[in-house]
């Protein structure tokens, strides 16, 4: 098992920090896993991508040239990259901002409107948590109780109002795509 | 210790700090600033110091001020930072003192870019200041490596009384792996009982540190730094090789370039090519019994890997190959990262499509 996974969106959508979790999720879990950022200059409102490799063998090199996965958060983002996601890839889009119609016909393509979900949740950002919850219900990468336990970990120190919502997205998004399958 | 998934910046920082670093001064530039910010919390911590100078200069001066009194101290930079550094790390050197300087690279010339990159392979091998002075420079691959090396660095510092370099690019620098912290070492002051200044105790004659010598004695020292080197080029070069045993194709690569290229090794070895790849981990001293040993009966060509254009390490191999085979190179830079296709293709260019 290999995947190669790009996350991308603006700056402030929370792209680094949940590749961040995910990734040390991962390793934590046993699995070899690498997280590599791309930043723009800015600190917020500019282009923010991050490649996440996930392996059950030692990650040799950390530059794909495409991957397997892409999550794309805004419209900008899935332009930029969409000719990173490889052939029988998996996009997942945030569409409540990824507006374009989607054109590659040799992808499986995975549609959430993450934003208003979010928000009825109670929590705009969210998003970031019911995309990989759609991964992760789609897929076999990791286990989505492996992941809860490192969000309730990441914000042990903060009111358990804020776990509760972050695993109400990831459940959200799992039940998405659990559907799907 | 246990493992951690950590950062390349704070990974090296803290194998620094578990290896004796008390003393870190730096100014901040994009791609390293995780180190100092880093240090600015775990030095105090643990009984160290942290500053943050006004300019690279100062930084690197207040390093050749804690050194000279036995403290293991460190400073670090990218690409133009320590171009700035330059002159302190010769002082650095004309003094014997030692330190740990890292370079996490960006692109160049200039100011460059604030992307990963390659650049320094010569500055940091040939020229880290005037003088004719060298550095042991080290160039790891995986945070595991560079957390051993930063582990260990102060020791090969002491022995030598001579600073170290750790180069790794921005990729190593922001990258996160899992890596295994060793143990905090026990601080002693040994290595520098017989030269250190500063009052600790000991009723002993008035010391001096200095890079200046008005009368004899420079000519000794060089002499004596000349016969280090050579004894480094003996006995401390690391080098991995790799699939070298039946190879008719050398790549060359070191740091993230070597990643990259390992992968299109072991997927060109998968379709039956013969190629193999010697890895500096030293970058000086070089590997040259690497190169030495390779029956160039077999070989067809070499490929020098690097992420910067032109490649600048080629040089050092075309010493050593001597025009008994080709040597080709491809490079990206400008912020445009190497990645596993582009290194692939440009390999099969070489081989001929034979794979």
């Amino acid at each position: 098992m290999k995947y190669t996974l790009i996350i991308a969106g603006s700056g402030g959508q929370g792209v680094m920090s949940i590749g961040i979790t995910f990734a040390q999720s991962a390793a934590e879990g046993g699995k070899h896993a690498s997280f590599m950022p791309t930043y723009g200059p800015e600190q917020r409102g500019g282009s923010a991508k991050c490649t996440v490799i996930i392996s059950d063998e030692e990650i040799i090199s950390p530059l794909p040239k495409k991957s397997k996965v892409l999550i794309a958060m805004n419209e900008q983002s899935y332009k930029k990259f969409i000719p990173e996601l490889e052939e029988g890839g998996l996009l997942i889009i945030n569409s409540s901002r990824v507006t374009s119609q989607i054109s590659r016909a040799d992808i499986k393509l995975i549609s959430i409107p993450a934003d208003d979900i979010a928000l009825d949740i109670g929590d705009a950002r969210i998003s970031n948590i019911i995309l990989i919850g759609a991964l992760l219900g789609f897929t076999d990468i990791l286990q989505p109780d492996v992941f809860l336990s490192s969000i309730e970990k990441k914000f042990a120190k903060k009111s358990p109002e804020i776990i509760k919502i972050n695993k109400a997205a990831l459940d959200e998004g799992v039940k998405i795509c659990n559907a799907l399958k | 210790m246990a493992k951690q998934f950590m950062k390349g910046c704070e990974a090296v920082a803290e194998a620094a700090v578990l290896g004796g670093c008390r003393f870190f001064a730096g100014y901040p530039i994009t791609p390293q600033n995780e180190i100092p910010e880093y240090m600015s919390s775990r030095l105090p911590e643990a009984g160290g110091i942290f500053i943050q100078g006004e300019s690279e200069v100062a930084s690197v001066n207040m390093v050749y001020g804690a050194a000279s009194t036995g403290t293991r101290a460190m400073t670090s930079s990218s690409s133009p930072g320590i171009s700035l550094k330059t002159e302190g790390i010769s002082y650095l050197s004309g003094a014997k003192l030692p330190a740990l300087i890292v370079n996490v690279s960006r692109g160049g010339p200039g100011l460059g870019s604030i992307q990963p990159a390659q650049s320094d392979y010569l500055q940091s091998t040939k020229a880290l200041g005037h003088g004719g002075h060298r550095l042991l420079v080290f160039a790891p691959y995986t945070l595991q490596e560079a957390v051993d090396i930063a582990y260990d660095a102060f020791e090969y510092a002491e022995r030598d009384r001579s600073p170290v370099m750790i180069l790794m690019d921005g990729c190593l620098g922001s990258i996160m792996e899992m890596v295994d912290l060793p143990p905090m070492k026990e601080l002693s002051n040994q290595n520098t009982q017989g030269w250190k200044v500063g009052y600790d105790g000991v009723k002993r004659g008035a010391r001096m540190i200095t890079s200046i010598y008005p009368e004899a004695g420079l000519e000794s020292n060089n002499k004596n730094s000349a016969a280090m080197y050579k004894k480094w080029q003996e006995e401390d070069v690391k080098v991995e090789e790799f699939m070298l045993d039946d190879a008719e194709y050398v790549v060359v690569a070191y740091g993230i370039a070597a990643r990259v290229a390992k992968q299109a090794i072991m997927q060109l070895r998968g379709q039956g090519c013969k190629i193999g790849l010697i890895r500096p981990i030293t970058l000086y001293p070089f590997p040259k019994k690497s190169f030495e040993k390779l029956n160039y009966n077999n070989i067809k060509a070499f490929i020098d890997i690097e992420m910067t254009i032109p490649a600048q390490m080629y040089d050092d191999i075309d010493l050593l190959v001597r025009g008994r085979a080709p040597i080709f190179e491809y490079g990206r830079s400008g912020g445009i990262l190497l990645d596993d296709d582009g290194v692939t293709d440009a390999i099969k260019k070489v081989t001929g499509g034979q794979a």
